[in-house]
């Protein structure tokens, strides 16, 4: 036999290694096994499947059930291997391996470069804009469901969730859906909106204020994260966000697990920086319609500031940084044309509110 | 060489298990499969599975032959839509349970009837196509368990489980390892397993409380009890032929082969797990000496052909290791 090679070969049928002779023959596309003297077999490279460890190929026949071709040879693993691949039948992972660990850990890391950008510049601007096709019913969905678990568990000042519904009508708020505001008996100084409108304020940062332009910002502040949903943005994005990852790593379960847990946290949830700009703004242009002092956008931060010590207040943590917030809204308020206006209603129920 | 069966009869073999993966070679391999399965929306998921199991089976090798595993993608999918079906198919049903009868706790109760129910099935399922796609010299492994046999004696053993809050747990484990062992074939070579829930039990609550009182140290040697109990209590026949199987693990040895795993692993972002993957594979192999009579190259095909992957996916749904 020309060009033959040293084989060991298991028949499938016992476990008896038998040495024999193995040969290309081109005229079939194939290998030529001689077991015996008498006895030749001929297999077909398209019924191969084959494994390489090295210079050591382990050739399979689908139509020899269990049988094994074991050739340990340099130059026969290089034939055999150009010639599957010829053949069409090497597996494109077989083939990606053959690039060298070098080059596969460059691609990888160079795709995984991409997809940490468009984690962080391209898929929040589609996400957030993707929150457009929700209804507006399932931001009041979302709202409503938090707010009855949220509501049992704490306690509400009814007196005071009543002054602070007649505080809110006196603002004309710019809103396009019906307002509800509730006053929870709280230390935390904290204030949230929830997508469908019920904004609800804690004692403790009523407590804390001293003007009445102080809470038409943050009502101004939080009215506007309702009018632009940005609850609803946010819980987009993180979504998003989580199905890119789960698409990296294969994991269907967690995205259920994030819509889950934002709706558990809805009051929590951490808008971005732009949000906390855009409620800013937004609250200041509130407060200008209304005629109420804009000052009292940079006084609410102040306090903020100012009551750190005591204990961390969510406002702040998560929003931008309150000197960042502070300059900005003054540099809006030197461009601003503005006239105050004295309210006595809207400070008389203040002062009912925060006596 | 042809001895004759009288020859080789009660003549003593020598067994050398060989662990021979790299982990770059190993990480390679995961790489590939990432990219394949990003690419893929997931759906590589079963081919990814396949090639995996492929490698590690072809680097472990028994007196300088190895393993092969000849599951395929194709066929783990197919296991993979079933499982999904039947998901899909439990869900609905707790969906009108839960429509219909207004109750909650019904509908909770059918769920747990419903993964205990599939648990013997999956065992039973993924045993069946792992062994009889798993291969060594050409001859194939095959699982000869009766499902109808396993689910009855699982359900038994998990009530018992339930009525003893949890103590018979230890027998339950035991039970069903000792009817899967039993029930593996390797050619005419029949496997055995001879350990019992109350060697178990102490073996585990002795770990447990001294872990506790060494402040956690003892648990390398608890690791070594349990892998002993494992592998000690492994036996394959022949008909008067045998091998009995024997751990050689120390303690020291696990606390290296963890420790280092653990670093490997946190120090290069969960990178390293490649490396540590192989390390695991290694020391198991490096640690089990078998000692016995059988003649490996007198062994037959004896195991049919198999066609079905539906446990091999519902197992790795549940993650339970069955190794």
């Amino acid at each position: 036999m020309l060009n033959s090679f040293e084989a060991k070969y298991f028949d499938g049928k016992s476990s008896l290694p038998q040495q024999i002779k193995v040969a290309f023959q081109n005229d079939i596309l194939g290998l030529q096994l001689q077991i015996s003297r008498d006895e030749k077999i001929n297999w077909s490279l398209t019924d191969l499947r084959f494994e390489r460890f090295g210079n050591l190929v382990e050739i399979r026949n689908q139509n020899y059930a269990d049988a094994i071709l074991k050739v340990e040879n340099a130059a026969f693993a290089e034939e055999f291997y150009s010639a599957m691949k010829r053949e069409r039948r090497v597996d494109i992972h077989t083939r990606l391996m053959g690039l060298g660990l070098l080059k596969i850990s460059g691609i990888a890391l160079g795709l995984l470069g991409l997809i940490v950008g468009a984690y962080f510049y391209i898929l929040p601007p589609i996400a957030e804009k993707s929150a457009a096709l929700l209804p507006e019913s399932f931001d009041d969905k979302i709202g409503n469901v938090f707010i009855e678990n949220y509501l049992e568990k704490v306690e509400v000042d009814t007196a005071r969730s009543m002054q602070l519904e007649e505080f809110a009508s006196q603002l004309k708020l710019k809103n396009r859906k019906s307002l509800r505001f509730t006053v929870v008996k709280s230390e935390e100084i904290n204030a949230f909106a929830l997508p469908n409108g019920h904004i609800v304020v804690f004692s403790g940062i009523l407590d804390n204020m001293e003007s009445a332009d102080e809470l038409a910002a943050l009502l101004g502040h939080e009215v506007t994260h309702v009018n632009a949903r940005h609850s609803t943005k946010m819980l987009c994005r993180n979504l998003a966000g989580y199905m890119l990852v789960s698409l990296l790593f294969s994991d269907v379960n967690g995205v259920m697990a994030v819509l889950a847990e934002n709706a558990q946290q809805l009051h929590s949830l951490s808008y971005s920086r732009n949000f906390e700009q855009e409620a800013d703004e937004q609250g200041l242009r509130i407060l200008v319609d209304n005629h109420v002092d804009p000052r009292g956008m940079i006084q609410l931060f102040e306090r903020l500031e100012k009551d750190n010590g005591v204990s961390i207040p969510k406002i702040i943590s998560t929003h931008p940084l309150t000197e960042d917030r502070k300059a900005h809204m003054e540099e809006m308020i030197g461009t601003m044309d503005y006239q105050v206006v004295s309210n006595p209603k809207l400070v008389s129920i203040f002062k009912e509110l925060t006596n | 060489m042809e001895t004759s069966i009288t020859e080789s009869l009660k003549q003593k073999q020598t067994y050398r298990l060989e662990f021979f993966g790299q982990g770059s070679d190993y990480f390679g391999i995961m790489i590939v499969n990432w990219l394949l399965t990003l690419f893929t929306f997931g759906f590589y998921y079963p081919w990814a599975r396949a090639k995996r199991l492929k490698y590690v089976y072809g680097q472990t090798a028994l007196n300088d032959e190895r393993f092969h595993f000849s599951g395929t993608g194709k066929e783990m999918f197919r296991g993979f839509i079933k499982v999904i079906l039947f998901y899909v198919a439990v869900l609905f049903i707790y969906g009108i349970i839960i429509s219909v009868l207004q109750t909650p706790i019904f509908g909770i109760l059918f769920l747990y009837l419903a993964m205990f129910a599939l648990l013997p099935f999956a065992i039973h399922g993924s045993l069946k196509y792992r062994l009889s796609r798993t291969s060594y010299r050409g001859i194939r492994f095959g699982y000869r368990g009766d499902r109808k046999e396993l689910t009855q004696n699982f359900l038994k053993w998990v009530f018992f489980t339930i009525i003893t809050f949890g103590i018979y747990g230890a027998w339950l484990l035991m039970n069903i390892r000792r009817y899967t062992q039993s029930n593996i074939r390797y050619g005419e070579v029949e496997f055995s397993y001879d350990g019992n829930g109350g060697d178990w039990f102490w073996l585990n609550l002795k770990g447990y409380f001294l872990t506790i009182f060494t402040l956690g140290i003892y648990a390398f040697w608890w690791q070594r009890n349990i892998f002993a109990y494992f592998i000690d209590h492994m036996a394959m026949a022949k008909g008067d032929q045998k091998i009995q199987c024997r751990s050689l693990a120390t303690a020291g040895g696990f606390f290296e082969l963890l420790v280092v795993n653990f670093l490997l692993t946190i120090f290069t972002l969960g990178f390293g797990k490649a490396w540590a993957d192989m390390r695991t594979q290694r020391f198991l192999c490096d640690n089990i000496v078998m000692e016995g009579d059988i003649n490996i190259d007198e062994i037959h095909q004896t195991e049919e052909e198999y066609t079905n992957a539906f446990g091999e996916d519902a197992v790795d749904f549940f993650e339970i290791d069955l190794a």
